[in-house]
């Protein structure tokens, strides 16, 4: 199995395991699974299922052995693919039964309203031990931390009880479910690695944005070429070659200056996506203006809108974003996005200098 | 220390010898026949328009309320037993009338797809020795 074989190398690092869904889930694994996974090296106790980081899990089973203690019971649990062994601890009913045995006596005459607290929650106890308490043969759905000890893999529970399923109902529906969550959660590969792989990429980008981004706050800067903001992602690149050059020789060849300005387009590009700059004209001079320091687009957005509402036809609601947003191309400038104009309107809101009367509707008052 | 683990077979497995001797199994069928001075139970099931019959023996879950015709599961370890072919030993038997078994053979069909689909992707290196 690839779970016994798998390299202290693949083991994701700790820092990342509060990421994968599954790790702070009950897995309901196959008992053969849990018995297969590796522990971790970092860190004993946590185990891995496809290199999918687990401590607790969920297993329905038919109880095959069992031993008491007086502490807790023993039970082995049988899934039809592994058995396992369920350490499930029983002090705290053990020991709370006597004590209403001691009380019961000076409370008995409570029970005048025809409801007795007491004798309600010595009927619960007695359910809750009846459910704890199992045969071999009958069904257990328990849920615990894995654990391991004196080499043999155990489940500690944290939760179990005796399932009544007379007519399987529930094991059919169980055993349909599990090779769903294998396919939908627990062999699809871990998310965390996909992120990692496309680390170097993604996270530069969104670096770049943030440079850029922080550069226009800190400097309130309005308009600029490309070449203005270049030098401010050459950071990024020269600790870039150094990480795709280990796996990817080809990428590594291409030129650091050639990577910064394909860096800087995907950037400008996303940034304009996002609306966060524009191009107010399109022309061989590569001029960017940046959303929201641009006044002139501030006030152009609002009168139209002031003017607008004044309409019939806009009165009652005031103006639809995708009018605004035409009368914008017509009046200011081609180029402004939607994306653009929604940040406008959003700042300007923000002043109420306008006013939203539905999701896409501002008028002025 | 812990039983082996009991595997879901169909009825019209356990007696095809496509099951070792000793090995734990579980499965289900109608019970048509209960023989307490022998210990004995028959359970059967139909499949590709056969009647097929599992002999159970049933000395480890006495006494046990048999009810002619009811559906009942079955787990255990098979042997062969003189003049009977193969008989489960049974450590658990279990009524579970009125259980959808067109479904639960679904069920069984399906965990089993999955353990091979699963086998397969991970290609030659998985032993198996443990295929369901």
């Amino acid at each position: 199995m690839q779970a016994t074989t798998m390299d202290l190398a693949e083991e994701p690092p700790s820092m990342l395991w509060g990421l994968d869904p599954i790790f702070s889930a009950f897995a309901r694994l196959y008992v053969r699974d849990i018995l297969q996974m590796t522990e971790s090296t970092q860190v004993p106790g946590i185990y891995f299922y496809n290199s999918h980081p687990v401590y607790k899990v969920d297993v329905l089973g038919t109880v095959v052995y069992k031993r008491e203690r007086e502490d807790f019971f023993c039970y082995g649990v049988d899934d039809g693919t592994g058995v396992i062994n369920c350490l499930c601890w029983k002090k705290y009913l053990l020991k709370e039964e006597e004590d209403p045995g001691k009380s019961g006596g000076k409370h008995s005459d409570a029970a005048k309203g025809g409801f007795d607290p007491v004798a309600e929650l010595k009927k619960l106890r007695e359910g809750q031990k009846n459910r704890s308490c199992l045969e071999i043969g009958e069904l257990l759905r328990i849920r615990g931390l894995v654990k391991t000890s004196r080499q043999q893999r155990e489940i500690m529970a944290s939760t179990y009880y005796k399932v009544n399923d007379p007519m399987m109902a529930l094991q059919i529906a169980w055993m349909m479910e599990v090779p769903q969550l294998y396919r939908q959660c627990y062999d699809k590969p871990l998310q965390l690695q996909l992120n990692a792989d496309s680390d170097t990429t993604i996270s530069s980008l969104s670096k770049a944005t943030n440079i850029i981004k922080d550069f226009f706050k800190q400097k309130s800067v309005s308009r600029f070429r490309p070449y203005d903001v270049q030098d401010l992602l050459q950071p990024l690149i020269s600790s870039q070659p150094q990480t795709t050059s280990a796996d990817q020789e080809p990428v590594a060849s291409v030129s650091a200056c050639q990577q910064l300005r394909q860096l800087l387009k995907e950037t400008l590009e996303l940034l304009q996506n996002e609306g966060i700059i524009y191009r107010k004209v399109k022309s061989q001079d590569e001029v960017y203006n940046v959303t929201a320091q641009d006044k002139d687009l501030l006030i152009a957005v609002k009168d139209i809108i002031r003017e607008d509402s004044k309409r019939e036809k806009y009165a009652e609601k005031g103006c639809h974003v995708l009018h605004i947003l035409s009368a914008v191309k017509q009046r200011y400038s081609l180029n402004v996005s939607k994306a653009a104009l929604e940040l406008v309107l959003k700042s300007l809101e923000c002043n109420s200098d306008i006013v939203s009367t539905t999701d896409n509707h501002y008028t002025v008052f | 220390m812990l039983p082996a683990t009991a595997v879901f077979h169909f009825p019209w497995e356990v007696n095809s010898g496509s099951v070792q001797e000793g090995e734990s199994v579980r499965t289900f069928g109608r019970l048509v026949c209960y023989q307490p001075e022998e210990s004995k139970a028959t359970l059967s099931a139909q499949y590709a328009s056969k009647e097929h019959h599992v002999v159970v023996h049933t000395l480890f879950v006495e006494p046990f309320n048999p009810i002619i015709g009811a559906q009942y599961i079955v787990l255990g370890e098979t042997e062969n037993a003189e003049g009977v072919g193969v008989m489960v030993r049974a450590r658990v038997l279990n009524c579970v009338d009125g259980v959808n078994i067109a479904l639960l053979q679904k069920a069984i069909n399906e965990q089993r797809s999955f353990f091979r689909e699963r086998e397969c992707k991970q290609g030659g290196a998985a032993q198996p020795a443990d295929a369901i």
